[in-house]
């Protein structure tokens, strides 16, 4: 089915581009009075009713298969009401109908066969013929990748249109070109040569306009859909992108070959022109041509192909160069900067070799030696070990529910050797070849979670872990990678205090999911940008006293832009009742969902004093934890932890207005990296 | 008639045609955006007598006034849910009533003024 869709779209483009290319092509030749270019003007005009005829049935095609799509069976793509659902109801009919209503227009203006006996006649038809095809080639943006690009959405979708248009000049001009060089280089077209020379003089100069434009709009439209090396070499698109680079280099050299070589030889008086020359030329037009029909193909598959930016990348490298992960071991940053500075040399001696006459070939060599020898020295530095993984993106977002999960599954499968704490000090692990892995350890950000994935789904033969592919799933082991990362950020997290760190936004509040009775169910993501959060994790009946001065100090506090969000830290059951009503409390208690968040953010209750330094301190009875707007955990107050801490409310106050203060952070990543 | 004028014809009814398409089509389409948008915001009529029903948790009582703050899911077609006071039609209507209780209410009245003429309990908190 993918295939028959990528064969369809390809007809279809081809035909589209082609209508472009012949009226811009004859614009571009002007009228002639011989006999030879008048009968390839003809049969470029007899070209163009064909190629609209092929767009309007290909067109037609494209709907059926869209509507078998969307009905989700092969059968609706012959049911007119499938049609009519999906022409009105979707951005594709809308866009479909433009265009389609355009081919429709220049079908009809085609087949009219109207007489041209002024040269207005002949350029108004052509004209026409070239907007309206440049217009049903262009609005192809609006229906592919680059409509739903956010955001930038209007830049890519100006971008694309440049380069479907682009392409329709000069592609959809290559066969006409050929016919005509053909028609030229046979005896009998002899006096249409000088004709030929200068539609190939100017064709030459057009086509390297629009191939500049399709390479940098294909650079920039590549870059939206795809966005990292992972995605480029890892997925499918990317792959398919990469084919359809390796197309263009032989074509870019073709092109040159024929501007530097090959035309020139056309050249002196036009009448001398040799037919062998000109035979050539269509021969390497038609190389040319052949190979752009295969770029064609892979942009038929590229937009049945979900983009890079939403696949999955399977790394095919077992390394990879990280600045953030290497560039802080020994003697990385020296070679970096040795490597990076005779790279640079190098360029220069390149540089210096595009303007240098003599010895031309000894400046490129060296220069390209000078370059290979300083990546040689600055990248492998930077190379960390990677596995397929490394890149795998996860749905399962960074949540208070799959943290407590993670917690659970670590509990029952990891504890005996990374222990309690995740310093890799369990029971289990003293035996092993290699110590367990210490998950709090500074390195554990350097490794991506796509590596974590990779360790917990084949295990780490050589240092005796085992793997988890057959015990956890997937989300499972997502779940865990969760936890070990609010792990690792909980330990990083001891430093905090009730006292913000003016702009130091850096330990990540887990998302999580409250609920008050029948009241729905919100999320603290719902806060970012809106207000500032005061997460209370309390135990009764020992928190009461603190609950009645925030029950007392809510409206002050909510005039400063917090919300206060209370969270049970032994189970919701009857904590309402319990709580009672004096002084009310107006603030959200969350009865659902309370386990979860205590789990998770219950991690985050060790501290640098000694008993918070134990692997597993007891969870205090209460808890609060300032979370700024962007979502960052920035100050955190454990009663009788040392100081008066925010038992005051103005100390607590002050904290609040320091944050108010702030330029707010970008918001964290949704999911773990 | 020559070609050129044959265009410059076609190029006018495209003009015209995207034109009347935008006044008939793509106009009303953004009115009706608009009247739904708006329809949203205020789905009820003024100035008549309704009848609504809801489930909330109670969080405050001030038998004083004869009010119960309660923290309530939507009110379908009123008001979005949210923690608020609302005033019980009879006193009487609070007895027995305690912080943590889940209601099924209902409000009678011409919006804004709309007082509790019913509730049921459904469970503790």
């Amino acid at each position: 089915m993918t295939a028959v869709a990528a064969a369809v779209r390809w007809s279809h483009l081809l035909s589209a581009f082609l209508l472009v290319g012949i009226f811009g092509l004859t614009l571009l030749a002007g009228r002639s009075a011989h006999p030879t270019p008048r009968a390839w003007e003809a049969r470029m005009l007899a070209w163009s009713r064909r190629a609209a005829l092929a767009t309007l049935a290909t067109g037609l095609l494209l709907l059926a298969m869209q509507a078998a799509h969307a009905a989700g069976r092969a059968g609706a793509a012959l049911e007119p009401s499938a049609w009519v659902g999906v022409l009105l109801s979707t951005q594709f009919g809308a866009v479909w109908l433009v265009r389609m209503g355009v081919v429709v227009l220049l079908t009809a203006l085609l087949l009219l066969r109207e007489r041209e006996d002024f040269t207005a006649d002949w350029t108004a038809l052509r004209v026409e013929g070239w907007l309206l095809a440049a217009a049903a080639a262009g609005a192809l943006a609006w229906a592919g990748h680059a409509a739903a690009v956010e955001p930038n959405g209007g830049l890519a979708l100006a971008s694309d249109l440049l380069h479907l248009i682009a392409a329709g000049v000069w592609l959809g001009a290559l066969a006409p070109l050929i016919a005509l060089l053909r028609a030229a280089s046979t005896p009998a077209g002899a006096d249409g040569r000088p004709y030929a020379v200068l539609v190939v003089r100017r064709f030459s100069r057009l086509a390297l306009g629009a191939m500049l434009t399709l390479v940098a709009t294909g650079a920039w439209n590549a870059w939206m859909l795809v966005g990292d090396l992972p995605s480029l070499i890892g997925t499918r698109y990317g792959g398919l992108l990469l084919l359809k680079l390796g197309l263009l280099v032989p074509i870019l050299a073709l092109a040159a070959m024929n501007r530097r070589r090959l035309i020139p030889a056309l050249s002196g008086e036009a009448g001398t022109v040799g037919r062998p020359a000109m035979a050539r030329l269509a021969r390497f037009v038609t190389f040319e041509c052949l190979l752009a029909l295969g770029i064609v193909a892979v942009v038929a598959a590229l937009g049945v192909t979900p983009p890079g930016r939403h696949d999955t990348p399977w790394w095919p490298l077992s390394f990879r160069l990280s600045w953030e992960a290497a560039g802080g071991l020994p003697g990385v940053r020296a070679r970096f900067l040795i490597g990076s500075q005779i790279a640079v040399v190098g360029l220069l001696a390149l540089l210096v070799a595009l303007v240098m006459a003599r010895s031309r070939l000894l400046a490129v060599t060296a220069g390209l030696l000078l370059v290979a020898a300083g990546l040689g020295t600055a990248l492998p530095g930077l190379s960390v070990d990677a596995y397929p993984t490394t890149f795998r993106r996860t749905l399962v977002p960074y949540h208070a529910s799959s943290i407590s999960h993670g917690l659970e599954l670590y509990r029952g499968h990891c504890v005996t050797c990374h222990g309690v704490a995740g310093w890799g000090d369990g029971p289990a692990g003293v035996g092993l070849p290699r110590k367990p892995a210490d998950l709090t350890a500074a390195h554990t950000a350097q490794h991506t979670a796509g590596d974590m994935f990779w360790w917990i789904t084949r295990g780490i033969p050589a240092g005796g872990m085992p793997g988890f592919a057959g015990a956890l799933s997937e989300d499972d082991r997502w779940d865990l990678i969760n936890f070990i990362r609010a792990l690792s950020s909980a330990d990083a997290a001891r430093i905090l205090s009730p006292a913000v760190e003016p702009n130091r936004p850096r330990v990540i509040a887990p998302d999580a999911t409250i609920a008050l009775g029948p009241t729905p169910a919100r999320s603290l993501k719902e806060f970012r940008g809106v207000r500032t959060v005061l997460l209370v994790l309390f135990t009764l009946p020992d928190s009461r006293g603190r609950l009645d001065v925030l029950a007392r100090s809510y409206e002050t506090l909510q005039a400063l832009g917090v919300e206060i969000v209370a969270v049970p830290v032994a189970g919701g059951d009857g904590v309402l009742s319990r709580l009672g009503g004096n002084p009310p409390i107006y603030f959200p208690v969350a009865t659902e969902g309370s386990d979860e968040i205590a789990r998770a953010y219950g991690l985050f209750r060790r501290t640098l004093s000694p008993e918070g330094m134990a692997p597993d301190p007891p969870m205090p009875s209460h808890m609060e934890i300032l979370i700024d707007r962007a979502g960052y955990l920035r100050a955190r107050w454990i009663p009788g932890a040392g100081g008066p801490g925010w038992a005051s409310l103005p100390a607590l106050v002050a904290e609040i207005q320091q944050l108010n203060r702030e330029t707010p952070a970008p918001p964290p990543a949704e999911h773990v990296h | 008639m020559r070609l050129w004028r044959v265009i410059l014809l076609v190029n006018l009814a495209l003009a015209v045609g995207l034109l009347l398409g935008f006044l008939a089509w793509g106009r009303p389409l953004d009115d009706t955006r608009r009247e739904l948008a708006e329809l949203r915001g205020q789905a009820v009529p003024a100035g008549v007598e309704r009848v609504l029903r809801a489930r909330g948790v109670v969080r405050a009582i001030v038998p004083e006034i004869n009010v119960i703050v309660l923290s309530h899911e939507e009110i379908g077609g009123f008001m979005p849910p949210m923690t608020m006071g609302f005033r019980a039609q009879d006193g009487k209507l609070l007895d027995g009533v305690e912080v943590g209780d889940v209601l099924a209410f209902t409000l009678r009245g011409v919006p804004p003024n709309l007082v509790l003429t019913e509730l049921r309990k459904e469970g503790k908190l």
